[in-house]
């Protein structure tokens, strides 16, 4: 059991941080990343061969660029095997991958855990969300990242928060412009957050960066605006959209939808570092407090089951550091707070299942979630509720369930692969 | 190697290291369809979570367009309806 590598899930900043730091302490690394390179949704880096850089601020260059040369400077101690997606720990207690290049579902035998897999973004529903041509703010970040090449035809950037300054920002710096930034908040109007944003230096001066490339490009930036519904037509896509309570319609080809970001935390294992197999989370995954912290997050993810191990004592200082990264983050949220529309009968609540907000009004008002699952048939598709679950917990006037049971597949795999698992056998 | 793929039997053109989901979106195909379905696919989260991507792959499974790559002569189409009332 001591000869077996500690798991690292992720290769974004937090879970790269954490198999860096296991790895120079002399421990051995299995590090699991999806996608076919490392950098995560922050560091997404270009296509392997392409040559474009799109425009990021230094402070995140230099932190992957330090990051990857820590995972080089590791070698032989990081098993890396990217294009390999984690699907959970199953009944008998065994990590499942699904490694996508073969074709195979292999188990491996690990002697600790840090799971580090992200966010997810939060979208309030609205009529018409669902449509091709709707995509998150942030997944089209991530393909802007990979390709160089921004959406064509007109784009329209709705939602909250600071991210849609950022893609929109990037998005006119790769020759398309946004029509129009739709943020429903009013961040200038929050005079108390806007001090307590006076120790977030970086930060500030990212968003004025944003600001000032998305006036150069005459970008309008309309705060207190709602996505009302959007209708799908031969020429693209209808949006009204409510001002100031006048309702306008806009045209656009593409609209990109941002309302926040959640950890991802549906169905993973529930951290515990006491555990026989200590698991720990990491990152944005854990707590959102952003890519800076996501670094230092994950270093103490590692530093935690190294304690466990009894090879080092906790970081102290690392905590102090996450404190003022909550600080940040806080005065940021408070910085956008808005109400919520309240979503038409026809919204799609449940995607996958094709459920909308008038079926969950025709549920008892005292439904269980399980009655909601198994009557409402929410949550019950392939995204296993990570887009609806939060939703439904707001239409039910609760929080979120901090604890979600942990379930496997996280992902649809192949029946085939499944049935010819293999223990111990994820090959390079 | 064939730097094409094939979406419903139509040539699409990829860049050698890039998904599925960036070469249909630069040949402008947003709808993953079926169309007719009560809900289509289509690119959405870009990060594997969504699903809503997935499409199905000759002689394969299906797989997420946002996270796997294009390779020369692969064969993808919609996937069968989902999300059809289930009483």
């Amino acid at each position: 059991m001591t000869d077996a590598p500690i798991l690292v899930v992720g290769g974004g900043p937090a879970g790269a941080s954490a198999a860096a730091t296991l790895a120079e302490a002399g421990l051995r690394v299995l590090l699991v990343e999806q996608r076919d390179q490392l950098g995560g949704a922050i560091h997404r880096q270009p296509a392997l061969g392409a040559a474009h850089t799109v425009h990021a601020p230094a402070r995140h260059r230099r932190n992957w660029a330090e990051l990857a040369r820590r995972i080089d400077a590791a070698g032989s101690r990081i098993e890396l095997h990217t294009g390999t997606v984690f699907l959970g720990v199953d009944g008998d207690g065994r990590h499942l991958f699904d490694d996508r290049a073969t074709g195979r579902v292999v188990a491996r035998t690990i002697r600790a855990a840090v799971i580090a897999v992200g966010a997810v973004e939060k979208i309030h529903p609205f009529e018409g969300w669902d449509l091709p041509g709707v995509m998150t703010a942030g997944g089209a970040q991530v393909l802007l990242k990979e390709t160089g090449v921004p959406p064509t035809g007109p784009t329209l950037v709705a939602g909250t928060g600071p991210l849609l300054l950022a893609v929109s920002a990037q998005l006119a710096k790769a020759g398309n412009p946004p029509v129009a930034v739709l943020e429903r908040g009013r961040p200038w109007l929050r005079v108390n957050a806007l001090l307590q944003m006076v120790g977030a230096g970086q930060q500030l001066a990212e968003a004025a960066s944003y600001a000032a490339t998305l006036l150069s490009h005459w970008v309008p930036y309309r705060t207190g605006t709602d996505i009302l519904s959007v209708r799908e037509d031969a020429a693209g896509l209808e949006v009204r959209v409510r001002r100031s309570g006048s309702v306008h319609s806009l045209r656009a080809r593409h609209l990109l939808v941002h309302d926040g970001i959640e950890p991802n935390r549906v169905g993973i294992p529930i951290p515990d570092p006491e555990a026989a197999v200590p698991v720990v989370l990491a990152g944005d995954g854990r707590e959102i407090l952003g890519a800076d912290a996501a670094i230092l997050d994950g270093r103490r993810a590692a530093c935690m089951i190294l304690a466990r191990l009894g090879l080092r004592l906790p970081d102290a200082q690392v905590e102090a550091r996450l404190k003022a990264a909550r600080n940040v983050q806080a005065a940021i949220s408070n910085m956008f707070r808005s109400a919520l529309p309240e979503p038409t009968p026809e919204t799609l609540i449940c995607r996958c299942e094709a459920r909308r907000l008038s079926d969950f009004r025709s549920l008892p008002d005292d439904a269980s979630a399980r009655e909601i699952r198994l009557m409402g048939r929410f949550g019950m598709g392939v995204c296993q509720g990570r887009f609806c679950g939060s939703t439904i917990a707001a239409l039910r006037g609760e929080a979120v369930p901090s604890v979600i049971p942990p379930r496997w597949p996280l992902r649809p795999v192949s029946l085939a692969a499944l049935a010819d698992l293999k223990t111990d056998e994820l090959e390079s | 190697m064939m730097s094409r793929i094939f979406w419903n039997d139509r040539v699409v053109p990829f860049r050698p290291g890039e998904t599925i989901a960036a070469a249909l979106g630069r040949a402008g195909i947003l709808s993953l369809g079926p169309e007719g379905g009560p809900v289509r696919g289509r690119v959405f989260c870009g990060i594997g979570a969504c699903q809503a991507c997935v499409v199905s792959v000759e002689g394969g499974a299906p797989v997420e367009a946002c996270l796997t790559l294009a390779t020369g002569g692969l064969r993808i189409g919609s996937m069968p309806a989902v999300g059809g009332r289930n009483d």
